[in-house]
Formats: structure tokens, C-alpha cells, sequence
């Protein structure tokens, strides 16, 4: 059980990091770019919101499927190749909500702060501190949905007993064998986990708030 | 060092400001003019902060007070530490030190410790205020600054800019439409309308200008008097 809980930990985490890697500096030019496609990124990104993770799931296999356009990698299988779906499911995620974040503020503060003759490096410090509670609640709301989502966990790991059994393929299989305590156990230890995401969040807001 | 500029061409959207010569030193140079004649987009022409054909030359050494002022989270007092701590590069104790004395000449010692955000629109002008004299700049650069400030208190405020002005020597560009505000602290106009320039010299003599949006400013201190 601990073994599975910390894999579903490691493997979401991961995918979150690598999402907001991606998602933060795509918000970021999107709120403070001057290109066109911004808005393009930003309806990619909410488009992106009620991606099923099955199909991201199934894409991803299709990929590093052995004959595949990726199948050299030998990836199928692996914590490595749920990581790459789950960053897809939770990038759109993260990026909306970063977006939002980046927006809440006063759109002149970057202005003033040069105004103030502040040096670059000080200016960004001081606006990533501005955003970092929005920015936060964004990453962890990315965690929530990457470690409750199964189909992409499933169709990329294949729920590989000790090797990527995560909580909830793990579920899933103990339903299917009727062990239905097993699989109440697994669904308790999740609730837990998001129950300490969540916690964390909201504790983060309120000291910074 | 004063700021000065010359040729001065900035354009936001379709506005187009035009402003041929410009020149404020520690004696003030106040920009009037109807909402939307330019004054802002003059003032952020003149700190680089919009891009602008022409020559501009500025001391090195620039603070700012917006007519919205953006604040930091945090309290009053770290704003402007934080800041001042910045931009002199001092130690932290100098920093919130200064930035209790700079609060405290703007009237804001009892709201040290208080949330930024939280503030009047009038207290975050005056905490803008504040900001932008503990930095101890060379040029000031004020927008609207008293126009939330309370009667009673505007008058300090005013002075307090007039003595930092005379003290140090930093050249003063104010962008106000009262003209209460221009007499107290500037002893030059420059008067804006639709992007140009119409009309250049001393406060004093605002009232001998043949211009309609000016008559009226000058009627209506005439009247408050």
C-alpha cells in the first residue's frame, strides 16, 4: 500500500512540475506577450480543461505502442510514460488557472515598479511574490486532478503490480476482483493525500492572503 | 539635473502626443490640461516607461506616483521598505527606518502596520507618495497625486512635495487638473490639449492665457479663493 501511495505521489507530483514548467511561462506570455497567438494558447488551454484523460491516455500509448512513431523509447509501461500523459491532462489546467492568477493583480504594477527605478531582477521577485498564492493554488489544484485521474494512468502504466500501480488502477483492479475493503482502503488513502493537497493550499492562501 | 526633452512624439493607440520642448527642474512644471489632452501619456513618455520618438534626458534616479497607485502585498510599511531598501540598496533596519519617517510626513503613521490593500484610494496615493520620496529621487514624477487626498490634508501634502523639491533639488513634473495643486508646488505650466501643446510658462500667469479649457481653470480658483 505504501509502495503504491508514494508512486501515486511521485508519478503526479512529477507530471504537475513538468506541466507548471510549461504552463507558468505560457501564461505568462499570454498575459504580458504581444504576439496574436496568445489568444490561440489561451483557447488551447481552455479547450484543454475537458480533456478526458482516456483519450490522453490512449494517445500516449498509441505513441510509445512498440511499433509506434515513439516505440524505440521503450517507455509504454513505465512511471515515465504516465508522467508524459498526466502532464498533458493537467497542463491546461494549470495554465488557466495561472492565467488567472497573472491577471488578478493590477495590470500597471510591473509599470510602477519600474517606475520606481527598481532593478529587473527585484521586479520580477516582488511580482512572482504577488502571484505566487494564485500560482500555488494552480499547481496544487493540477496535483489534485493528476493523482484522482485514472484512464491515462491506466492505458500508459498498465498497472504493473509494484512498477506503476498507482491508487487509483489499484482501485479499479480490486473492484473488478470484488475485494471491495481493499479497494476502500485505496480510495481512503487518496482522499487523504488530496485532503493534504487541498489543506496545504488553503493554508498557503491564508498565510499570504 | 532636470528632465527635459525635445521632439517629443508618443503614440498609444490612436493618441498621438506631440510635445516639441519640455524642461522641469526643482521649481516644478505643471502639466494641465482636459481629460485625455496627454497628460499621462507625457509623464510615462518622459520616464521611458512608453515607447516615444524625440530626446529625452532625465536624472538617474526616477520615482513615480500613478494615479491609481498598484500596491504589494504586505503592509504599509513594507511597501515602501521594500522598495527604498531596493532601490538605495541599504540594510533592511535603514530601510523600514526611513520608510517610517517617509509615512509619517505623508500622514500615514497611524496605518503603518495596516494591509496596503485594504487602504483608501486617498491613503494608497498618499503610501504612493511616501514610496516614491524614500527612494530619494532626482525627478519626481506625479500623477493626480492629491486628487483623493482629503481637503484639509492636501495643502501638507502639497508643501511636503514643495520642501522635498527645494531640500534636494529633484526636478518636479506634476500632471493635476486643479489648479490649486499646480500654484502650491510647480512655478512653470505646460498646458495640454488633444496632444499638443497650447500653451508654456509661469503658473503666475496662467490667468492672462487665451484658452478656453484654462479661463475655466482659472475661474474656478478664483471662485474656491
Amino acid at each position: 500500500m505504501a509502495g503504491i501511495a508514494a508512486l501515486s505521489v511521485a508519478v503526479s507530483a512529477a507530471a504537475t512540475l513538468l506541466a507548471a514548467l510549461f504552463a507558468v511561462p505560457g501564461a505568462l506570455w499570454i498575459v504580458h506577450g504581444r504576439s496574436r497567438l496568445r489568444g490561440a494558447l489561451l483557447a488551447l488551454f481552455a479547450a484543454g480543461l475537458g480533456l478526458p484523460p482516456v483519450a490522453v491516455g490512449l494517445a500516449v500509448a498509441f505513441a510509445l505502442w512498440r511499433s509506434g512513431p515513439l516505440g524505440s523509447l521503450d517507455a509504454l509501461y513505465t512511471p515515465a510514460a504516465m508522467v508524459v500523459a498526466q502532464t498533458i491532462v493537467v497542463l491546461p489546467l494549470i495554465g488557466t488557472l495561472a492565467v488567472l492568477a497573472l491577471r488578478g493583480g493590477d495590470p500597471t504594477l510591473p509599470m510602477q515598479l519600474a517606475a520606481l527605478g527598481l532593478p529587473r531582477g527585484q521586479r520580477a521577485a516582488l511580482l512572482a511574490r504577488e502571484v505566487a498564492p494564485g500560482l500555488a493554488a494552480a499547481l496544487l489544484a493540477g496535483f489534485g486532478r493528476a493523482i484522482a485521474e485514472v484512464g491515462a494512468a491506466q492505458m500508459t502504466g498498465g498497472n504493473i503490480e509494484a512498477h506503476t500501480r498507482v491508487l487509483t488502477t489499484a482501485t479499479m483492479l480490486a473492484v473488478g476482483r470484488g475485494e471491495f475493503g481493499q479497494a476502500f482502503a485505496y480510495v481512503a488513502v487518496l482522499l487523504g493525500i488530496v485532503a493534504v493537497a487541498a489543506g496545504t493550499a488553503l493554508a498557503l492562501q491564508r498565510r499570504w492572503a | 539635473m532636470g528632465v527635459t526633452a525635445t521632439d517629443l512624439i508618443a503614440r498609444r493607440g490612436a493618441f498621438t502626443l506631440n510635445v516639441p520642448a519640455f524642461a522641469a527642474s526643482a521649481a516644478g512644471t505643471a502639466v494641465l490640461g482636459p481629460n485625455g489632452a496627454g497628460k499621462t501619456t507625457l509623464l510615462l513618455a518622459l520616464q521611458g516607461l512608453i515607447p516615444a520618438n524625440g530626446r529625452v534626458e532625465r536624472p538617474a534616479r526616477c520615482a513615480a506616483v500613478f494615479a491609481r497607485p498598484a500596491v504589494l502585498r504586505g503592509s504599509a510599511l513594507w511597501n515602501v521598505a521594500v522598495v527604498a531598501g531596493s532601490v538605495l540598496g541599504c540594510t533592511v533596519t535603514e530601510a523600514e527606518s526611513r520608510a517610517r519617517r517617509a509615512l509619517a510626513d505623508v500622514g500615514l503613521d497611524e496605518a503603518v502596520h495596516a494591509d496596503a490593500r485594504t487602504l483608501s484610494t486617498g491613503q494608497r496615493q498618499r503610501l504612493a507618495l511616501a514610496r516614491a520620496l524614500a527612494c530619494e529621487p532626482e525627478a519626481l514624477f506625479l500623477d493626480e497625486p492629491f486628487a483623493n487626498a482629503d481637503a484639509d490634508g492636501r495643502p501638507a501634502l502639497r508643501a511636503l512635495v514643495r520642501s522635498w523639491a527645494e531640500r534636494s533639488g529633484c526636478a518636479v513634473v506634476l500632471a493635476t487638473s486643479s489648479l490649486a495643486d499646480a500654484a502650491a508646488v510647480c512655478a512653470d505650466a505646460l498646458v495640454l490639449r488633444a496632444g499638443s501643446v497650447v500653451h508654456r510658462g509661469p503658473v503666475s500667469a496662467l490667468d492672462t492665457v487665451a484658452d478656453g479649457y484654462v479661463a475655466a481653470l482659472v475661474a474656478e480658483g478664483r471662485i474656491v479663493r
